[in-house]
């Protein structure tokens, strides 16, 4: 199992505000800054989508950088690869467009860029401690964490729930 | 000493099995046999070499994607002849003998070229399969004015657009009454069409080429099976491809069109395995025998090969026989599973806008995605290839996928 962080997605926290769209749209902006990225050509694009379910529950999806990554597999144009970072990375230069990896991604969360025909995705903010998403997200419902770590404390969280509950 | 493992084919699925191995096994001895003259390479990048927009340096598949495993031997212009199954050698072109304890026929196939159609042969007629032919058509092209492509399919639509890249005029021949019959109905391409007669590219349909007219620098015209005459300076075919096969005549292993594989890509002798454009598989979607000339699938059903190959028994998931993405003038589309609707007992839902398309198609119950068309907005296709590929329940999504506004919470 990695050591590097990933970022997790708590749906019971998440109000569904979209702080993290705009926080991401910035980072991948050309000026960083929020004023300015709205007067881009093309528009900064976020590369976080938040959903929703009935029963008002809001779900933010994005990569998941998966360890057996069909898109890796599928690309045509050797565009996609994995970094040392461990995430699912695409080449904007050997992107050729094709969408064929919009067309395997089963999560849905590859975007196309239509003015230069190019696909992206979320790149966890390399250049940032932590991801922009989950620094902007005023409830704390993304994570930035590594696996064993993250699941140690959900572990805890949801071990104190039952006791609390049964009243012990 | 490891396990001599043997690859036929450096392309798609050979290479996919090699680097899966090699991932694996670390000890086994992985030999691939190519018979093409250049290192392995991303096959779908050949249309760009035709316009100069990429080297054949740049798309070379070592260190890139999945292809990121080392101490693979890949011998190129090593085309092998024959194998014998009981001494378990394969014989190449310059008559060495390689030994394999196990081995993989990843041969690819070759272009279909029509008996229909007289005088194939001449200089200037083309189809467009490897790096060779690609950088021959380049040249050729330099004294193109005029290329008449024969066939609607998208390796010869990439190719006219690579050619029309160069201020060449080209003129498509299609037989079917509409471009892309093999990914659509004709009734469904009208977008694309539109895309592309306002690229700029001439198509002719309902018609095909019986003669290629030539002078002594090769190909000068097309004659046209309704009297017309189209003259041209270069000729492409794409009329599909077929199984590279040959090899294995008079051997033991079970062919029908293309070299039988089971549910774990293994064929009918021991320690023998097939992936990629020369094996039969079957279609997930139809849960017919199916052969598939696409790089996805090849990659998809070499990595199961490799696993296998390195003993990790892994059952293959089947193909979509139809899994197309791409994007021709500017006008994207996806095309998965069972497409062709017409008087075929399926549930269709057919939603048009100005610019976009979508068909999704539905078993004759209503219960089962089946198929799906997207034209100008692809988004989240790859969800829809998911439904259809794992049979998933749709009974709680029905409409989200008719409404095209399922998203990947719906499945949690």
């Amino acid at each position: 199992m990695s050591n590097l962080k990933e970022i997790f997605v708590k749906t019971d926290k998440c109000t569904g505000c979209n702080t993290c769209k705009i926080a991401c749209a910035v980072e991948h902006s050309r000026s960083k800054n929020l004023f300015a990225a709205i007067h881009e050509t093309p528009r900064p694009v976020s590369r976080v989508y938040v959903e929703w379910l009935p029963g008002n529950t809001k779900v933010p999806v994005l990569c998941r950088h998966c360890e057996d990554a069909p898109c890796v597999n599928a690309c045509i144009s050797g565009a996609i690869t994995r970094s040392e970072l461990d995430t699912v990375m695409t080449d904007t230069d050997k992107c050729i467009g094709c969408w064929t990896c919009v067309m395997v991604c089963p999560y849905g969360v590859i975007g196309r860029d239509k003015t230069l025909a190019k696909a992206y995705r979320c790149d966890r903010c390399p250049d940032l401690e932590v991801p922009a998403c989950v620094a902007s997200c005023p409830t704390n419902a993304l994570v930035y964490d590594t696996v064993d770590s993250f699941s140690k404390i959900r572990r805890k969280i949801a071990s104190k729930e039952l006791i609390t509950r049964e009243g012990v | 000493m490891g396990t001599q493992y043997v690859i036929v084919g450096g392309s798609a699925a050979g290479m996919a099995a090699a680097h899966t191995i090699r991932k694996k096994d670390s000890s086994g001895i992985i030999t691939v046999l190519s018979n093409e003259k250049t290192a392995p390479y991303f096959r779908p990048m050949i249309p760009y070499i035709i316009n100069g927009k990429k080297q054949v340096s740049d798309i070379g598949l070592s260190g890139k994607g999945m292809f990121t495993a080392k101490g693979i031997d890949v011998r190129t212009a090593a085309a092998v002849v024959s194998v014998d199954t009981a001494g378990k050698t394969v014989k190449t072109g310059s008559d060495e003998n390689v030994p394999y304890d196990k081995i993989l026929f990843a041969t690819g196939s070759r272009p279909y070229m029509p008996e229909t159609v007289n005088g194939l042969e001449a200089p200037g007629v083309f189809s467009l399969k490897t790096v060779a032919d690609a950088v021959a058509m380049a040249d050729r092209s330099r004294k193109t004015d005029h290329a008449v492509m024969l066939g609607g399919g998208i390796l010869n639509l990439k190719a006219a657009f690579a050619l029309l890249e160069k201020k060449i005029k080209v003129t498509l021949v299609v037989y079917s009454p509409e471009v892309l019959s093999q990914l659509m109905d004709p009734e469904d391409a009208f977008l694309v069409r539109k895309a592309l007669d306002t690229a700029g590219l001439s198509i002719l349909t309902g018609c095909s080429a019986t003669d290629i007219i030539t002078d002594t620098d090769g190909v000068c015209a097309v004659a046209l099976d309704n009297g017309k005459e189209l003259p041209c300076r270069m000729v492409c075919v794409g009329k599909g491809v077929i199984p590279n096969t040959d090899f294995l005549h008079g051997s033991d292993i079970k062919i029908d069109r293309g070299i039988i594989a089971d549910t774990t890509t293994a064929c009918s002798v021991k320690d023998t395995f097939a992936a990629g454009d020369v094996a039969v598989t079957y279609d997930s979607a139809t849960g017919e025998k199916t052969v598939t000339a696409l790089w996805t699938n090849a990659v998809e059903m070499g990595i199961c090969a490799g696993l296998n190959m390195a003993g990790i028994n892994t059952r293959y998931s089947g193909t979509l026989g139809i899994m197309n993405a791409t994007q021709v003038a500017n006008e994207p589309f996806v095309s998965m599973g069972i497409v062709h609707t017409k008087d075929k007992d399926v549930e269709t839902h057919i939603k048009t806008s100005n610019n976009t398309y979508r068909k999704i198609v539905f078993n004759k119950k209503g219960t089962c995605l089946v198929g799906a068309l997207f034209i100008g907005d692809i988004t989240n296709a790859g969800m829809y290839r998911y439904v259809i590929r794992e049979k998933k329940p749709i009974a709680g999504i029905k409409s989200h996928l008719i409404n095209h506004t399922l998203h990947y919470g719906h499945f949690m």
